[in-house]
Parts: structure tokens; C-alpha cells; sequence
């Protein structure tokens, strides 16, 4: 196994650019998720590490070698592709000894090897088929069974599970978390799921516009988000975002809530505007009276364990989860309590989150790396 | 012909539905299959159906006589001409020549015209043009191409410090030379066809495949080829089904001289039915070409049913 590291990679097509330099360490048996919204530069950016695109500027290193120039072939890696890309017309086995065989391996070494990856991912039954009479989850095990076998420093998924139905998405989600822990390889995982990132990741990359928004571990990107677009991009239902104003050591909002800034205090001024972000699953039913949320309730939506609550507040639209027997009714007015501790407060022009000062210095005003 | 193609593919899968249909089913099938097989009786069975019945029949318009039944009279005639045979080995030679011929040109046209090239649409352009050109004008290009005197492939020859060589006077260089002029003209269809099931191949087999560590040969022998398998079966029968009716090529170059040295099968029909008037006998030759392209088309249909 081995560490990958991007320092500077950009990638352009023509006069577009579409990754704008992306510095990244991932470390030796560590799974890090590219994350972001479509048309982000994920593939793009996995694609370079592969070897399968060229690198326009920067330096990719595998292990202690500088790989830029390399072809696939020669960077050690397997990549499970988005469809799969299984030779249709060799069969499970062949599939997965192809690798193997197309650098010399002995036989009966493929053969161990293919049988023993086989076992691992319940297909062993499956070797002498070919892809077309398979299932969707099959012919995805049989992808990773492909990557498995080559045993290579560094393995790349990108979207593998974004062709499986919801359920199977959940199930192979858990295995291929299972099986970074049992084969402990380098992974690098491209993903537009933001539930996948946080399922996976010993760390998220969040990536906008070909570049990296935010890099931290799972918690990190969800308690201390370092834009508007992370906290909105990481967690579901989304954060709810509330324009207020800075007065007397509170952000006031509309229809008369308030929460307290607390050590923000410090470096906002009253008049100042703010952006209020509180996630749904942070509302809290009893008001403590110094962090109230009031809105009026639009529609309400029981979950069974829980009820989503949407809310507007002057005009903003607002969700609220609740207990799953609290049930308002639409028009009726709320007023919901909140954690301090919970709130995130945002420059609504440059929508970076505010830090109290210590940590503002300490960190910059760039993301909180890891 | 493509009808013939059908025709033999849905016998096929007819036989393998059977089994799996109860009585009821098979009703319904033959229902919904019966218009069908009406259109092909009468665009197929029944001109074959009539060429048949005439080579069963002395039918000459020059001696102005009612046809009369002769039964297989035609056909024992026919085993003993040697000019059948002659045009009948010729158009067997065409084949086995310019058939492989035109697939490896074609295959090599259709991955030059599949490269990523910034602008892809003049190569692809200049594939079609041959096969755009009608067949009697590229006999006529090619005759003067090989012409002696004042053709370019003696110049070129010449230029190399070689001989002249007098095409036309040498059975031998006289089939070379429509041999190669049959292979320019048909390469170009060849690839058309096999450029489509290129450009089916998803590119990320490819992508894998680089990923796995094969190089570019190994990924053409272990991807690109088994996977143009039905393209270049398809490409065969068609290729060689029109090589095997090689008529405009020769019959423009050179009647089919000298001698006979480069008549074929083709040839001979047309001048037993056009030039002699001899239906009866032409019809003969006809339904031995048609007997012929069968076998083949049904060999290869073999071919690639195994494949699956
Ligand atoms: N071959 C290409 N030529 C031009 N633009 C491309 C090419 N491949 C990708 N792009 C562009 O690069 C951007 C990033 O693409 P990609 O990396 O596939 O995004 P993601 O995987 O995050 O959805 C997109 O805007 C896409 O249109
Ligand atoms: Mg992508």
C-alpha cells in the first residue's frame, strides 16, 4: 500500500479549466471520498490519478514516485468504474484473472487469487458467467472483485454504487466499508452521495467548481462547515440558512427570534448582517428563551421515527426535525428552541463561516484542515 | 440478400422458441408470424421458385421454340462446360482473395477512421468515396490505371527501375490487377461496417483494460476483435455474397479475357441469358450461384451462432 499525493493538479480542456488546483495528501491505508455536486471535477481528478487523463500542471506522486508521466499500467492502481466496464464477453473469471494474467502471473496463483477474492465477495458461485447474466449488484462485485485480485498500492472507485437501487446502495455501501477495514488499502472514492462520504471517509474532500472547498474528517465537514455550500452539501434534509442581524451579542432574526453569537460577539458589530445556519436535526421543542427560531408551518411530514416540520421565518423556508409525535398544524405559529453550540454563523457575501478569533488565526480564513 | 439473412437467422430462433412454447402459444406465433412469411414468399420464394422452374426447361429465344421440360438436362450440360468451370473457379478465387483482402483493408481504414482525430468527418469522408463510386466506373478508372502505355501504375513501376508490365496480355496480371481494383472498391464497405461496431465498444473497456496493463495489441486481440465478432460477420456475408455476383469489375476491364482467364461465374449468365438468349441454360448457371451464396451464408450464420 502506499500514500497518494496531489500538490497543485490542474487539469484543463482546451481554455476550460476544470480542476484548479487541488492539493491533497492521502495517507497509507487511509479511504478518503472526493465529494460534490455534479460536473465538480471528481472523475476528472480520479481520472488523473489513474493515469487515464492527462495532468495539465502539478505533480501526482504514488508511493515515493513521482507518476505524472506514467501510464496506468505502470501507477499500480485498480479502478472500479462507474458502469463497470467488464469485458462482455470474457466470463466472471476470466474478468477478474485478466489483470493478472496480462502481467505474468503464474496460474495457479490467478487461480487462488481470483477464487480467494471470489469468497470474499459471495460471487464465488458466479466465476462462469459472463456480465450480461448477471445482476446490477453482481456485476458490481465482480468490478471490485477485479480490483481486488490485482492487489495494487492504491485503489480508486468512482460512483460505484451509483447504479444499484437504494437498498443494495446501503448493502455494498457496508461491504466495501468492511472491506477497507479487512484489506486495509489506500482507497481514494469519488461520490456525489454525501451519505456515502460520511458512511466511508476517514476523510471528505468537499469539491466545488474543480476545487477544494473543504477537507476534514466526516465530523468535521458536518459540526464545523467552513462555507455555506459544505454545511448545505453535507447532511440531509440540508441546513436551513436564516438572514439576520448582529445586535447587542445576537443574531436577530425575523418574527422576533434570536440566537445568542457567543464568542462571535467578538468580531461582529451590531448592524452587521449575518447568515444564521441551523441543521433540522438541531432544533430543539422546548425554547430555552435565548436561542428561539419563530416561524409559521407550512407543511408537516411524519417519518415514522421522526417528523419533518417546514416552517417559513419572514419569508425563509425552514425544516425543523421533531419528535415523531409532535405534529403542528400548517398555519399554525412555532417557536422552536436551538443549541448555542449548534449554530453556525455566516458572512452572507464571501458565505464562509465565522470562527472565534483564536481558531480564525489558527486556521486562517481557509477551510480547518485536518 | 439481406432478406435471405433474415430469413435463415428467423428459422433459428423459431426452432429455439418451440421448445420453450405450449400448444396455444404456438398458434398465436404462427398467426402473428404469417404476414411476414407471405412478404417473403413473394419477394423471395417466388423469383427463386420461377428460376428454378426455367432451368428445368429448354428455353432459348433465338430458336423461337416453345419452352419444353427437360428436367435436369441443363444442369448435366453445365457440369460438362468447361467454361462453367473455368468462370466458376475464377469466381471462387475472387473470393477467397478479395474477401480477406477487403476485411484486413477495411479493418485497418475503419481504426484509422475511429482514431481520435480533431476532425474527424474528412476521414471518414474519404472512406465513403469508393463506395459511392458505381462499380463499372471504378472498372473504368482501373483499366486505365493498369493500362500499358499510358497508365500510372507503369509509370510508377518504371520510376522504381521495374519492367513494364502489359497487364491486359497475362492472365495472371490481369486477375492481380481486378483483384486489387475489386478489393480498393469494396474495403471502403467493409469498414463503414465494421467503423459502426467499433464505436459500440464502450471506451472505458479500453480504460479498464490500460488500468489492467494490457497494451494496445493485446487490447485490439482481446477486446477490440472478439468484440467486432457480429460486425465482422456481417461484413463477411455481404462481401462475400457480391464477390461471389463479380460481374462490372472484369466485365469492364477486361471481358473476362484473356480467354477466359477472368470470367466469372457472373459473366457467364449474363451471356448465356443476354448476349445468347439462352434462359434455360442461364437459369441453370443462376440457381448454381444462388445454391453457392446459400451454403456460404449459412456456414457463416453457423459461425457466429457458436460464438454466442
Ligand atoms: N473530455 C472532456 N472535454 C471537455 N470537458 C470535459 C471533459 N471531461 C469532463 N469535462 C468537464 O469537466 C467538468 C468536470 O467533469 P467531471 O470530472 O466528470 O465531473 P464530476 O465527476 O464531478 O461529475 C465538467 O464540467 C465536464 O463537462
Ligand atoms: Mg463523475
Amino acid at each position: 500500500m502506499a500514500s497518494v499525493k496531489l500538490e497543485g493538479i490542474r487539469k484543463s480542456y482546451g481554455a476550460v479549466e476544470v480542476v484548479k488546483g487541488i492539493d491533497l495528501e492521502v495517507a497509507d491505508k487511509e479511504l478518503v471520498v472526493l465529494v460534490g455536486p455534479s460536473g465538480c471535477g471528481k472523475s476528472t481528478t480520479l481520472r488523473m490519478i489513474a493515469g487515464l487523463e492527462s495532468i495539465t500542471a502539478g505533480t501526482l506522486t504514488i508511493g515515493d514516485r513521482t507518476v505524472n508521466g506514467l501510464p496506468p499500467r505502470e501507477r499500480d492502481i485498480a479502478m472500479v468504474f462507474q458502469d463497470y466496464a467488464l469485458y462482455p464477453h470474457k466470463t466472471v473469471y476470466e474478468n477478474m484473472a485478466f489483470g493478472l494474467k496480462v502481467r505474468n502471473h503464474p496460474r495457479h496463483e490467478i487461480d487462488s487469487r481470483v477464487k480467494q477474492a471470489a469468497e470474499t465477495l459471495g460471487i464465488a458461485h458466479l466465476l462462469d458467467r459472463k456480465p450480461s447474466q448477471l445482476s446490477g449488484g453482481q456485476r458490481q462485485r465482480v468490478a471490485m472483485g477485479r480490483a481486488i485480485v490485482r492487489r495494487p498500492q492504491v485503489f480508486l472507485f468512482d460512483e460505484p454504487l451509483s447504479n444499484l437501487d437504494a437498498k443494495l446502495r446501503g448493502q455494498v455501501r457496508t461491504e466495501i466499508k468492511k472491506l477497507h477495514q479487512d484489506i486495509a488499502a489506500t482507497i481514494i472514492y469519488v461520490t456525489h452521495d454525501q451519505v456515502e462520504a460520511m458512511t466511508l471517509a476517514d476523510r471528505i474532500v468537499v469539491m466545488r467548481n474543480g476545487e477544494i472547498e473543504q477537507l476534514g474528517t466526516p465530523d468535521d465537514v458536518y459540526n464545523t462547515p467552513a462555507t455555506m455550500f459544505v454545511a448545505s452539501f453535507i447532511g440531509a434534509p440540508a441546513m436551513n440558512f436564516l438572514s439576520a442581524t448582529v445586535s447587542g451579542g445576537h443574531a436577530r432574526l425575523a418574527e422576533g427570534g434570536r440566537v445568542p453569537l457567543g464568542a462571535l460577539a467578538a468580531i461582529l458589530s451590531d448592524g452587521d448582517k449575518v447568515k444564521v445556519g441551523i441543521r433540522p436535526e438541531h432544533f430543539l421543542e422546548e425554547s430555552n428563551g435565548d436561542c428561539t427560531v419563530t416561524g409559521t408551518v407550512q407543511v408537516v411530514e411524519p417519518l415514522g421515527a421522526d417528523t419533518l416540520v417546514h416552517f417559513t421565518v419572514g419569508g425563509e423556508t425552514m425544516t425543523a426535525r421533531v419528535a415523531a409525535q409532535t405534529r403542528p398544524a400548517p398555519g399554525t405559529r412555532v417557536t422552536l428552541g436551538c443549541d448555542p453550540a449548534r449554530i453556525h454563523i455566516f458572512d452572507p457575501v464571501s458565505e464562509r463561516a465565522y470562527r472565534p478569533q483564536a481558531a480564525q488565526e489558527r486556521h486562517g480564513s481557509m477551510a480547518v484542515e485536518a | 440478400m439481406s432478406g435471405a439473412v433474415h430469413s435463415a437467422l428467423r428459422l433459428k430462433q423459431r426452432r429455439d422458441w418451440a421448445s420453450f412454447m405450449d400448444p396455444s402459444d404456438r398458434a398465436l406465433a404462427f398467426w402473428l408470424l404469417a404476414p411476414t412469411a407471405i412478404l417473403l414468399l413473394l419477394i423471395i420464394v417466388y423469383p427463386v421458385g420461377r428460376l428454378v422452374w426455367t432451368s428445368l426447361h429448354n428455353l432459348s429465344l433465338t430458336s423461337g421454340l416453345p419452352a419444353e421440360f427437360v428436367g435436369l438436362e441443363n444442369f448435366e450440360i453445365m457440369l460438362d462446360d468447361p467454361i462453367f468451370w473455368a468462370a466458376l473457379w475464377n469466381t471462387v478465387l475472387i473470393t477467397i482473395i478479395t474477401v480477406p483482402g477487403a476485411l484486413l483493408v477495411g479493418l485497418g481504414l475503419a481504426l484509422l477512421a475511429n482514431l481520435p482525430f480533431r476532425y474527424r468527418w474528412p476521414v471518414r469522408l474519404s472512406l465513403l468515396v469508393p463506395w459511392a463510386l458505381p462499380l463499372s466506373f471504378v472498372g473504368l478508372i482501373f483499366a486505365w490505371f493498369f493500362q500499358s502505355q499510358y497508365g500510372v501504375v507503369n509509370d510508377i513501376l518504371m520510376r522504381f527501375g521495374l519492367p513494364r508490365i502489359i497487364w491486359f496480355n497475362s492472365p495472371e496480371w490481369s486477375f492481380t490487377a481486378i483483384c486489387l481494383a475489386i478489393i480498393w472498391k469494396t474495403s471502403s464497405f467493409v469498414g463503414l461496417i465494421l467503423l459502426a461496431g467499433l464505436q459500440t465498444i464502450p471506451r472505458s473497456l479500453y480504460e479498464a483494460a490500460d488500468v489492467d496493463g494490457a497494451g494496445r495489441l493485446r487490447q485490439f486481440f482481446e477486446i477490440t476483435l472478439p468484440l467486432l465478432k457480429p460486425a465482422i460477420v456481417v461484413a463477411l456475408i455481404f462481401r462475400t455474397i457480391t464477390a461471389l455476383q463479380t460481374f462490372d469489375i472484369p466485365y469492364t476491364m477486361t471481358r473476362g479475357g484473356p480467354g477466359t482467364s477472368t470470367a466469372t461465374l457472373a459473366m457467364y449468365i449474363h451471356q448465356n441469358t443476354v448476349s445468347f438468349l439462352d434462359l434455360g441454360y442461364g437459369s441453370a448457371l443462376a440457381v448454381a450461384m444462388f445454391v453457392l451464396s446459400m451454403g456460404v451464408t449459412v456456414i457463416y450464420l453457423r459461425m457466429m451462432g457458436k460464438g454466442h
